[in-house]
C-alpha cells in the first residue's frame, strides 16, 4: 500500500529522510536542526540516524550558514539550509541574493549550485514579531533562484526531494501552519513536477490561484460558495518561480474571471505579477479585472490582530463577489 | 600619414566631462606609448592621461582650462595606431565616430516638460528604424478555442460556448448602451468586436429605443409638410392596407443551430471580412421556401396571379429618411456567399441613401428585420406587388423545453403577411412552417 | 605603521635575513626553497606590476572600465600564493592578480572583467583552483570555509599525508574584517575546525577609510580572539608571507584547523582607478611604504646571493613583453552576443529564460540590418 497519512512535518522529514539515504552527497545544516530535530521536528530523528556530518547543528549566523552551504556546494555537495522562521531569512538575504543566485552565472556555468534553503513561513500560528512572515517575493523577484511551496503533505514529501535533486538554488517555503495537518501522501509517485501549478478543484465561475496555506483557505471559500450556488475552480501555484501559467490560463479561458490571494502584503507581490501576466495573456477571456486578496500593506501585526490581518475565506469570497459583478 | 585621434574616456565610472588642466606635450613632439600627454580634472580627480599611441602630434584639440565632453577627441596624433574606439560603458553614442573639434562643447538642456532634475539630453529620433511588418500584433486571442463550456446554474451562461472577443472598454460600452454584446457582430481581426460595432448595433436598437425624455415643447402643435420619400410611403402603405386582405400567422422557434450556424461562418475562412448574421439565413430560408409554396412569390392583378419564378427578395430598410425596400435581384441564383454580400451591400446602400428607384423596383417577396430594432414580432404591411411579407423578430435567449425539461436557448417569432386574395390559411402556415423549419435546422438548406 | 612586536620579518627592507627565535622555524621552511623557486618569486613580482601598470594605463586610454591596482602588496602575494599546494583552493578578493598568474589565471581574464566583458567566467578547475572574484566585501570568507568544511567531509584532509591533503587559503583586506561575514566565517571554521587559512592583507586603506576606522587592535587579534592561530607578518616580506603562510596551511591539512594571518602592506596605488587618494593620505606615507617596497628588498637579497644582471635585465624583457602583449589583446577584444545574458543564469532548462532570449532574438532581428 503506497498511500500514507502522515502530517506536513513528517511528510518533509520521510522526504529528507529519502533524500539523505538517497544520495551521500546531500547534507542538512541549520540552527537546532540535529540534536534537537529542529524547532518543528521537521529533522527529528535525522542526525542520530546519519551523523553529524550529514546533518549538522550551525553556529547561530544566517548568513554563515547560507555562505557555507555555498562553499559547500561547491565542494560537490547538496547542502539543505533550514532557516529556523521566516522573519530571520534577512541576515542570509546578501548571500542568497548576491552570491547564490548569481555564482552559476558569474561562472558561465562551469559550476552549478544545488543548494536548497527550507524556510517555514506564514502566519495563523499565533506567533511574536518575525515569525509569521511571507517573504516569498524578494526571492521570486530574484533572477538565479527557484521558489515552491507545497500545500499538502504528499506535495511537501516529494517536492523536498526534486527541490535537492534541483540543480539550482531553491528557496522552499514551508507553510508552517500546515505542519500538524494531516494528508494522504502516496509515497509511489509524485504527480506533478517541482514547478507546476496544478487544478486542485474544479470550477466554472471564477479561478482561484493561492500557494501553501492559502490554498486550503480557497478550498474552504469554494465550499461556502456552492452552496451559495456559485461554482469556483482552485488552482495551487506550487511554484512561485517560475510559475506554471498553463493550468491558470486555461482555468481563466473557461471562468473568465481569477482571484489570486496570497498572505503577503498585495503591494509589488507575486500575487500582482500574476495578476499582471494573466491581464496580458489572457485578456479577451476575462470578464472581470483579475483581483488580489492579499495581506495589508503593514508589517505583521502582534498575533491578537493577525485574523484581521489575514485573508480568510470571508476575504477571498468578498473578492469573488466582486469579480462577479462585471 | 594616419591621423589617429584620442578621444576624452569616462576615467570614473560615470563621468561625463573633464577640464584639460595642463598639456604635458604640444604639436610636433614626439611621443610613446604610455607617455602621458595631458593632466585633466574631473569631478573626483585629476587624472593624468598616458598616449595609446607612439608617433607625432599633430594638434592639440582643446585649449588648457576647457571643459571637454567624455568622447570628444582631444589630441591628433601622426601613427599608426588608428582611431581609438572607446570601449568604456558609457560611450555607445561616440564608438567609432570621428567628432568635429570646434563642436560647441556645452549641450543645451532640452528637456521639454519634465521636472527640474529629470531633465534629458535632448530629443533623439529612435536610432533604429524596423522592418516593415515587425510589430507583432499579438492578437493570439487566447480564449477563441472553445473549451467545452459548462453551463453554470447561475450567471452567465455562454451558450455556444465561443467566448466574445471585446476589449474591456467595448464591454462597459455595450452595457451602457444596453447591447448584448453576445449578439453584436465583430468586424475585426478574428471577429473582435470594436467601438463601431457596438454602436451600430445599438442605433439599429435604437432606433425604436428612446434614450431621452425630453421636455414638452413650447407650441401646442408642429405641423409637418407631406412630401417626398413620406409621401410615398403613404402611398403605398394606402395601397396596400386597403387594398390587399392582409393576414398574418406567427410561430416560435428555437434558432440555437441558426446562431451557432451564423458563429461558425463568421470564424470560416470563406466569410471572412463579409457580414453574416440571422438575417442571411433567414433570406435563403425564404427562397427555399418560395420553391416549395411558389404562390406567396406571385404578384395579383384584376385578371390573372403572376407566379414568378425568380425571387427579387426585398429587403425593408431604415433610413434615417424613412423606410424603403430595394430588393437584390435573382436571389435564388446566388451561392450563401453571394447573398451575403449582396445583403451587406444593399444595407450600406440604404444607409448611405443612395438606393436607385430601380433597386427598389419589381421585388417579388419581402422580408422586414423586425429583430434588429428588438421587437420579438410584428404585424407588417405588403410592399405594393407582392402577396407576401416576412418579419424576422428578435433571437433572444427564453426558456424552451428540450426532451421535458425547460432550458435557456435563443428563440425567435418567425411571422409573415400574407395577401388572402392569393394566400389561404393553409397555405400559409405551411409557407412559415418552412421557413421555421430552416431556421430550426439551417441544415435543411443543404437540400 | 601597524607593526607591533609580533610581526614575523625574515627579511629587512635592505634585503637581509632577520635572524632571531622567532624567526628561526621560519627560516627553516624558506631554506627548503630552491634558487629557480627564489627567482619565480621575484620575476612573478616584477611582471605582475608591470602588468599592473600597463592595465592602468589603459583604464586611462578607455579600454577598461576600471582597474584594480595591487601596486605594493606583490609580496604578500607571491609568497602566500607559492605557499599553496596544487591541491589546495584559493578564494581570493579581487586584487590577487599574482595569486591568479602563480595558479594559472591568465591576465586576460581579469582584463575582460574589468572590460565589462564578464563578470569573470573562469573555471577554477581551469586555473588552479583559483576561484572567482568576490566583489561584495568578505562574502567569499564563508563560501571558502564552507569549502574547507566540504573537503573534512571528504576525507581529503588531515589523513597525514601533505602531499594529498588539502586546504583552503583565502584572501580578504582589513576592510572586509568588519563585514559580519568574515567574522561568522571564522565562527564556523573554528567551530568545524576547518582546514582553511584566511590572509588578511592590510593594505591600510579601505578606500578612504584608514584602518584605524575599522579596528582598535591589531587584526591578526581578531583571529585569536575567534580561537584561532593566528600570526602578523610583514607583508612585503615575500619570504616571511611564504613561510608563514605554508606553516599555517601544513597545519590546516594536518587536521589541526584553521589559521589566521595578518600581512602587514601598504595600498601604493588608488582603490581602484576611480579613486584619488591625494584627497585622502599624506605623501609622506607613501614615502615611508616605499623605503619598503617588496621588490626591491627582493633584488637586494638575490643580487647578495649571487644573482646577475642578466636574470634581472631578462626578467624586465619578460614583463615589457607582456605588457605589450596584453595592450595588442585587449583592444583586439570582441564583445559577448546579447544571448549570452540567458545562457548560465540557471543550471536546469528554465522557461523564462527560454521565452525571454527568443523575445530579445525576435526583437532584434525586427531592425533594418545596418542601422544603429
Amino acid at each position: 500500500m503506497s498511500i500514507e497519512t502522515m502530517a506536513m512535518a513528517k511528510a518533509i522529514n520521510a522526504g529528507l529522510h529519502a533524500a539523505l539515504a538517497n544520495d551521500d552527497r546531500v547534507l542538512l545544516m541549520g540552527e537546532d536542526i540535529g540534536t534537537l530535530g529542529g524547532v518543528f521536528r521537521v529533522t527529528e530523528g535525522l542526525k542520530a540516524e546519519f551523523g553529524e556530518n550529514r546533518v549538522l547543528d550551525t553556529p547561530l549566523a544566517e548568513s554563515g550558514i547560507v555562505g557555507t552551504a555555498i562553499g559547500l556546494a561547491m565542494r560537490g555537495y547538496r547542502p539543505v539550509c533550514e532557516i529556523q522562521f521566516d522573519g530571520f531569512i534577512f541576515p542570509g538575504f546578501d548571500q542568497i541574493t548576491t552570491q547564490l543566485a548569481k555564482l552559476t552565472a558569474r561562472h558561465e556555468g562551469a559550476l552549478s549550485l544545488p543548494v536548497v534553503i527550507r524556510v517555514p513561513y506564514g502566519g495563523h500560528i499565533g506567533a511574536v514579531e518575525h515569525h509569521q512572515e511571507s517573504p516569498e517575493a524578494y526571492f521570486a523577484h530574484t533572477a538565479g533562484l527557484r521558489v515552491v511551496s507545497p500545500a499538502t503533505p504528499h506535495d511537501g514529501y516529494w517536492m523536498i526531494q526534486e527541490a535537492i535533486a534541483s540543480n539550482d538554488p531553491v528557496l522552499f517555503f514551508e507553510p508552517k501552519s500546515r505542519y500538524w495537518q494531516k494528508g494522504e501522501v502516496d509515497l509511489a509517485a509524485a504527480g506533478a513536477p517541482l514547478h507546476a501549478s496544478r487544478v486542485v478543484r474544479e470550477g466554472t465561475d471564477a479561478t482561484l490561484v493561492g500557494h501553501g496555506a492559502m490554498v486550503s483557505v480557497l478550498l474552504t471559500a469554494a465550499d461556502i460558495a456552492a452552496e451559495e450556488g456559485t461554482s469556483l475552480e482552485v488552482v495551487d501555484l506550487r511554484s512561485l518561480s517560475p510559475i506554471d501559467y498553463g493550468p491558470i490560463l486555461s482555468s481563466v479561458q473557461k471562468t473568465g474571471r481569477l482571484v489570486v490571494a496570497q498572505e503577503a502584503p498585495g503591494n509589488v507581490s507575486v500575487g500582482s505579477e500574476i495578476a499582471a501576466t494573466i491581464a496580458e495573456r489572457a485578456f479577451y477571456s476575462l470578464q472581470a479585472p483579475v483581483l488580489r486578496v492579499s495581506g495589508f500593506d503593514t508589517p505583521f501585526p502582534p498575533a491578537k490582530l493577525e485574523a484581521a490581518y489575514l485573508p480568510d475565506a470571508d476575504r477571498v469570497l468578498e473578492a469573488v463577489d466582486r469579480a462577479l459583478t462585471y | 600619414m594616419a591621423q589617429s585621434e584620442f578621444p576624452l574616456p569616462d576615467v570614473g565610472e560615470g563621468l561625463t566631462e573633464a577640464e584639460i588642466v595642463s598639456w604635458k606635450v604640444k604639436p610636433g613632439d614626439t611621443v610613446a606609448v604610455n607617455q602621458v600627454l595631458v593632466e585633466i580634472e574631473t569631478a573626483k580627480s585629476l587624472v593624468e592621461l598616458p598616449s595609446p599611441f607612439a608617433g607625432t602630434v599633430t594638434e592639440l584639440l582643446f585649449e588648457e582650462g576647457a571643459t571637454v565632453e567624455v568622447g570628444a577627441p582631444i589630441i591628433r596624433v601622426d601613427s599608426a595606431g588608428g582611431t581609438i574606439e572607446l570601449q568604456a560603458p558609457h560611450d555607445a553614442d561616440t564608438v567609432g565616430e570621428v567628432a568635429d573639434p570646434s563642436r560647441e562643447v556645452a549641450q543645451e538642456e532640452t528637456s521639454g516638460a519634465v521636472l527640474v532634475g529629470y531633465g534629458s539630453s535632448g530629443g533623439h529620433a529612435r536610432t533604429r528604424r524596423r522592418r516593415p511588418g515587425a510589430v507583432a500584433t499579438t492578437v493570439a486571442v487566447e480564449g477563441t478555442t472553445a473549451e467545452g463550456a459548462k453551463e453554470s446554474a447561475r450567471r452567465r451562461p455562454t451558450t455556444t460556448g465561443m467566448p466574445v472577443i471585446a476589449k474591456p472598454p467595448i464591454r462597459k460600452l455595450a452595457k451602457d448602451l444596453g447591447v448584448d454584446i453576445a449578439t453584436v457582430t465583430g468586424t475585426g481581426l478574428g471577429g473582435e468586436i470594436g467601438r463601431d460595432d457596438v454602436i451600430r448595433h445599438a442605433q439599429q436598437a435604437t432606433v425604436f429605443r428612446n434614450l431621452e425624455t425630453p421636455a414638452w415643447p413650447e407650441e401646442r402643435e408642429e405641423r409637418i409638410p407631406v412630401k417626398g420619400v413620406r409621401k410615398a410611403i403613404a402611398t403605398a402603405m394606402v395601397q396596400s392596407a386597403f387594398t390587399a386582405p392582409h393576414v398574418s400567422v406567427f410561430t416560435d422557434v428555437n434558432a440555437t443551430r441558426t446562431m451557432e450556424f451564423v458563429r461558425r461562418l463568421k470564424g470560416s475562412a470563406q466569410f471572412a471580412g463579409i457580414r453574416v448574421s440571422p438575417l442571411l439565413v433567414m433570406a435563403k430560408a425564404v427562397i427555399w421556401a418560395v420553391r416549395r409554396n411558389p404562390t406567396v412569390n406571385s404578384t395579383w392583378t384584376d385578371k390573372e396571379i403572376v407566379v414568378h419564378h425568380y425571387v427579387n427578395l426585398g429587403i425593408a430598410a431604415a433610413t434615417p429618411r424613412g423606410l424603403i425596400v430595394p430588393n437584390i435581384k435573382d436571389a435564388q441564383n446566388m451561392n450563401l456567399r453571394e447573398l451575403a454580400q449582396a445583403l451587406e451591400q444593399l444595407t450600406i446602400t440604404a444607409r448611405d441613401g443612395k438606393t436607385t428607384p430601380a433597386e427598389m423596383a419589381n421585388g417579388t417577396i419581402t422580408i422586414t428585420n423586425l429583430g434588429s430594432f428588438g421587437m420579438d414580432t410584428g404585424t407588417p404591411i405588403l410592399n405594393p406587388g407582392e402577396v407576401g411579407i416576412v418579419a424576422l423578430g428578435a433571437i433572444k435567449q427564453k426558456p424552451w423545453v428540450v426532451d421535458g425539461e425547460v432550458r435557456p436557448a435563443y428563440v425567435t417569432t418567425v411571422s409573415a403577411a400574407f395577401d388572402h386574395r392569393v394566400v389561404d390559411g393553409d397555405v400559409a402556415s405551411r409557407f412559415t412552417a418552412d421557413l421555421a423549419a430552416v431556421i430550426e435546422e439551417p441544415a435543411l438548406l443543404l437540400d | 605603521m601597524s607593526y607591533t612586536e609580533a610581526t614575523i620579518q625574515l627579511l629587512s627592507p635592505e634585503g637581509k635575513l632577520v635572524q632571531s627565535d622567532a624567526t628561526a622555524p621560519y627560516l627553516e621552511k624558506v631554506a627548503g626553497l630552491s634558487d629557480d623557486r627564489l627567482r619565480d618569486f621575484h620575476r612573478q613580482m616584477v611582471v605582475t606590476r608591470r602588468f599592473d601598470i600597463e592595465a592602468g594605463n589603459l583604464q586611462r586610454q578607455g579600454q577598461l572600465a576600471l582597474w584594480i591596482p595591487s601596486l605594493g602588496q606583490e609580496g604578500a602575494q607571491v609568497g602566500s600564493g607559492y605557499a599553496a599546494r596544487a591541491q589546495d583552493h584559493i578564494f581570493p578578493a579581487y586584487r590577487e592578480h599574482l595569486v591568479g598568474r602563480i595558479r594559472g589565471l591568465g591576465p586576460m581574464k581579469i582584463i575582460e572583467l574589468l572590460r565589462g566583458l564578464s563578470h569573470g567566467g573562469w573555471d577554477p578547475a581551469q586555473t588552479g583552483n583559483f576561484h572567482l572574484y568576490t566583489l561584495v566585501i568578505g562574502s567569499h570568507a564563508l563560501h571558502s570555509t564552507g569549502y574547507a568544511m566540504g573537503m573534512t567531509f571528504d576525507g581529503a584532509t588531515g589523513t597525514g599525508d601533505p602531499e594529498k591533503d588539502a586546504a583552503v587559503l583565502t584572501y580578504f583586506g582589513d576592510g572586509a574584517t568588519s563585514q559580519g561575514d568574515v567574522s561568522e566565517a571564522m565562527v564556523f571554521a573554528a567551530s568545524y575546525q576547518a582546514p582553511i587559512v584566511f590572509f588578511l592583507q592590510n593594505n591600510h586603506w579601505a578606500i578612504s577609510v584608514p584602518v584605524e576606522r575599522q579596528s582598535r587592535t591589531p587584526l591578526y587579534l581578531r583571529g585569536t580572539g575567534f580561537g584561532i592561530p593566528s600570526v602578523q607578518i610583514d607583508g612585503n616580506d615575500a619570504l616571511a608571507s611564504y613561510a608563514v603562510t605554508s606553516t599555517l596551511l601544513d597545519d590546516a591539512r594536518a587536521g589541526k584547523g584553521p589559521g589566521f594571518v595578518e600581512a602587514l602592506t601598504y595600498r601604493m596605488g588608488a582603490h581602484t582607478t576611480s579613486d584619488d587618494p591625494t584627497k585622502y593620505r599624506e605623501s609622506d606615507d607613501l614615502k615611508f611604504w616605499a623605503d619598503r617596497d617588496p621588490i626591491a628588498r627582493f633584488e637586494a637579497f638575490l643580487r647578495a646571493r649571487g644573482e646577475g644582471e642578466a636574470f634581472f635585465a631578462e626578467v624586465a624583457a619578460e614583463a615589457e613583453d607582456l605588457a605589450a602583449d596584453v595592450r595588442a589583446r585587449t583592444l583586439a577584444l570582441g564583445s559577448p552576443t546579447a544571448d549570452s545574458m540567458f545562457a548560465h543564469v540557471y543550471s536546469d532548462p528554465h522557461p523564462l529564460m527560454e521565452e525571454q532570449a527568443a523575445w530579445l532574438a525576435a526583437y532584434e532581428a525586427s531592425f533594418e540590418e545596418g542601422a544603429e
